[in-house]
């Protein structure tokens, strides 16, 4: 009972006009004192936690969610006014299609509702500079979101201070796999036959001529077929071995030893060479691509489980956190920990590098 | 202008009314206090007329501007010494019970000790997963031998907790170059752990065939006898473990997606054939499995390479501001694994 009205009192007291000017300006004075530090460029959350708060708290699940998406709104003020470059949320799984269905509803309305209301006031974003991205499996997002989606995107992908990346019906290794599908139709795509004015099957006829080959019989038939390079690869396409690439370079071979194979030459298929790929072309296809580095990772609610989120992205040196607060209850004041010990780590990782550089100098 | 209380009170009425309460211009009314003032980009397109009142004020502005800058960094200087401050205490705080632990928590060599440990837990994990790291590359004979001794421990522990599967990470892969050595170690210290009864184990690495120990198996133990309770008559154990490297992270997903082109080059495979379901098996198959439990030894959570496909859903554990391996952290790890999944049931 005393608890009750304890609370009550608290929150009586910091609603109260002098006590929400005096929070503000920590508030304020806070951020501004992180943003002379280091600044990680990349963060990611995990926004985990609503249901249980909800459950918890003894409220319905959405309001659970859309309790999550105020503390989304709280944490990305606080991000993109320290000067944070891109910030990556889950905000949907896969997986949580298996949910029940009046839930996966309400998930839906609400970011169809948010997005419109981000449209309705594109102001907002402009004052940020944000750019809102949605990652994930496009397809699977119910039509009339997909359109506010679009349209959310669309309007402001001008903005290029910072990203907001909402991964939407997302998991890491979906994304991964369709980074490697990608490489591989890249890989497996003829560039496109550059059109020279040179004719290749002129400059054979040339160097034969010059050679005092007029007397090849060989050439009548070098004429005869008209090159059309459009065509061709469909032929090779088309060819009944399996074996493109050794087919074209056989081919190949056999048109320099036989010098009347000047029109195939222009044609064959030249793939990529797979030795080429390395983990940067596999970024390069990934949703996050061309965004910096993740330096921080933050899920809340005390699981500590990646869960297919920023697998490929956080696996190397970034700095995992695994907080105990629900996503709801997430706020400066649980985010400020997190920063400050990151810049804290920062300095210490420099200081350690420092001494290094100076024995191998020495 | 309204207090952020009530404006909040509105926006959740708003919201809980179906957005029917605000109209959109209301809604941007209720939010522009809180907005920060627009940026530069658009203060530059403004007006000449404008421009010149402005710099005026600008002068001023840049006064107020450094002394705010000068309030911030000593706030941030300020913020710094306390948390520096803190840091230590906490570390010195959790060196302190972590020394308890590991003096409450001592395997004093014995497997039963252990496995009396073990005893009271839910469940165990099938696959268990354990980054070290080398330290001091300078001078890599002492690294080596203590990673190596690290190795052991863990082996011998989880040989001893029952746990079948171990993989052991360790980011430069300078173990698979001493992979013999590092089974006759681990033996070795199996031995010495269990005596005559001593669980078969296997070492490898992806793409490694395995090292097989065949110990004298007819080792009828007395053991047995005196503790009937711990192993009724079971078959005798058997320990896999794996060492794997930062090689078989990235570098086997990208040697996977070279197969992959190859193949779709030479048009035996179509690339709406590629799946997770594909990319999972081939990598399970040449890697590793998913690991259940993943126990750092260090400090913090950091990955340093760990292959991203296999720790999906993982459960990570380390002890804050832990240095070094130590059986307390292994137990720990194991504990926490078992509640963990007791949650996760209910």
């Amino acid at each position: 009972m005393s608890d009750l009205y304890l609370s009550r009192i608290r929150s009586w007291f910091l609603s109260s006009p002098p006590a929400e000017w005096a929070l503000q300006r920590l508030r304020s004075a806070l951020i501004g004192a992180l943003s002379q530090g280091p600044i990680p460029r990349h963060v990611a959350f995990e926004m985990d936690g609503n249901r249980r708060y909800a459950r918890s708290h003894k409220i319905e699940t959405i309001e659970g969610h859309s309790l999550g998406f105020e503390a989304l709104a709280r944490v990305l003020e606080v991000c993109y006014r320290c000067g944070v470059k891109v910030v990556t949320v889950y905000a949907f799984s896969l997986e949580n299609f298996h949910r029940p269905k009046y839930e996966v509803d309400g998930l839906m309305q609400l970011a169809k509702v948010k997005l419109e209301q981000l449209i309705q006031h594109g102001e907002l974003l402009d004052r940020y500079g944000a750019s809102v991205r949605v990652l994930g499996r496009l397809d699977l997002i119910p039509p009339d979101v997909l359109e506010v989606v679009e349209r959310a995107v669309a309007t402001t992908q001008d903005n290029t201070e910072c990203v907001l990346n909402i991964c939407f019906p997302y998991t890491s290794r979906e994304e991964m796999t369709t980074a490697i599908r990608t490489t591989v139709e890249v890989y497996s795509t003829t560039p496109r036959p550059h059109s020279t004015p040179f004719s290749q099957n002129r400059i054979t006829q040339k160097i034969l001529s010059k050679q005092g080959g007029s007397s090849n019989p060989l050439e009548s038939i070098s004429e005869s077929p008209s090159p059309s390079p459009s065509s061709s690869p469909s032929l090779l396409h088309s060819d009944d071995q399996d074996d493109a690439v050794s087919t074209a370079t056989t081919l190949h071979s056999d048109s320099t030893a036989v010098k009347n194979g000047g029109d195939q030459e222009e044609t064959v298929a030249i793939y990529p060479n797979v030795e080429t790929i390395t983990s940067d072309t596999i970024e390069k296809h990934l949703y996050t691509a061309g965004c910096p580095p993740l330096d921080i990772f933050v899920r809340t609610s005390g699981v500590e489980r990646l869960s297919d989120f920023m697998l490929w992205q956080c696996h190397q040196d970034t700095h995992i956190f695994f907080l105990k607060c629900f996503w709801p209850e997430f706020d400066l004041w649980n985010f400020l920990p997190v920063l400050v010990e990151w810049q804290w780590r920062q300095k210490q990782k420099a200081r350690d590098e420092t001494p290094r550089k100076r024995v191998k100098q020495a | 202008m309204p207090s952020r209380a009530s404006a909040l009170n509105t926006y959740r009425q708003d919201e809980r009314l179906g957005y029917k309460l605000l109209t959109p211009e209301e809604r941007i009314r209720l939010l522009k206090p809180y907005l920060p003032p627009p940026p530069s980009r658009s203060r530059s397109k403004s007006r000449t007329e404008l421009s010149r009142a402005r710099e005026e004020k600008k002068a001023k502005l840049g006064v107020r501007r450094f002394l705010r800058r000068q309030y911030h960094v000593l706030v941030f200087a300020v913020i710094h010494i306390f948390f520096s401050v803190y840091i230590r205490l906490r570390q010195a705080y959790n060196a302190v019970v972590n020394r308890i632990y590991s003096i409450y928590y001592h395997h004093h060599r014995t497997p039963e000790l252990i496995r009396r440990d073990v005893k009271g837990l839910r469940r165990l994990p099938k696959h268990l997963s354990v980054i070290l790291t080398l330290e001091d590359q300078r001078h890599s004979g002492a690294g080596l031998e203590r990673l190596i001794n690290e190795v052991t421990d863990v082996a011998a522990w989880c040989a001893s907790a029952g746990i079948p599967q171990l993989s052991i990470y360790e980011k430069t892969g300078i173990l698979k170059g001493y992979i013999k050595d590092t089974h006759e170690a681990i033996s070795q210290k199996l031995h010495f752990y269990f005596g005559p009864n001593c669980p078969s184990m296997s070492l490898g690495a992806p793409h490694i065939p395995a090292l097989e120990s065949s110990v004298s198996s007819d080792g009828t133990d007395m053991i047995n006898g005196s503790s009937s309770d711990e192993d009724e008559g079971e078959p005798r154990q058997h320990i896999s473990i794996m060492l794997i490297s930062a090689e078989d992270g990235r570098d086997s997903m990208v040697d996977l997606t070279k197969t992959l082109a190859e193949m779709s080059q030479r048009k035996k495979l179509n690339s709406a054939d590629i799946t997770t379901e594909l990319v999972d098996a081939e990598l399970t198959e040449s890697v590793m499995s998913e690991p259940d439990l993943l126990i750092l030894f260090g400090p913090h959570v950091e990955l340093a390479g760990y292959p991203p496909w296999q720790i999906r859903l993982t459960e990570i554990f380390h002890v804050r501001d832990n240095q070094g391996v130590g059986y307390q952290v292994f137990y720990r790890g194991l504990r926490k694994f078992a509640q963990a999944q007791m949650r996760k049931g209910r």
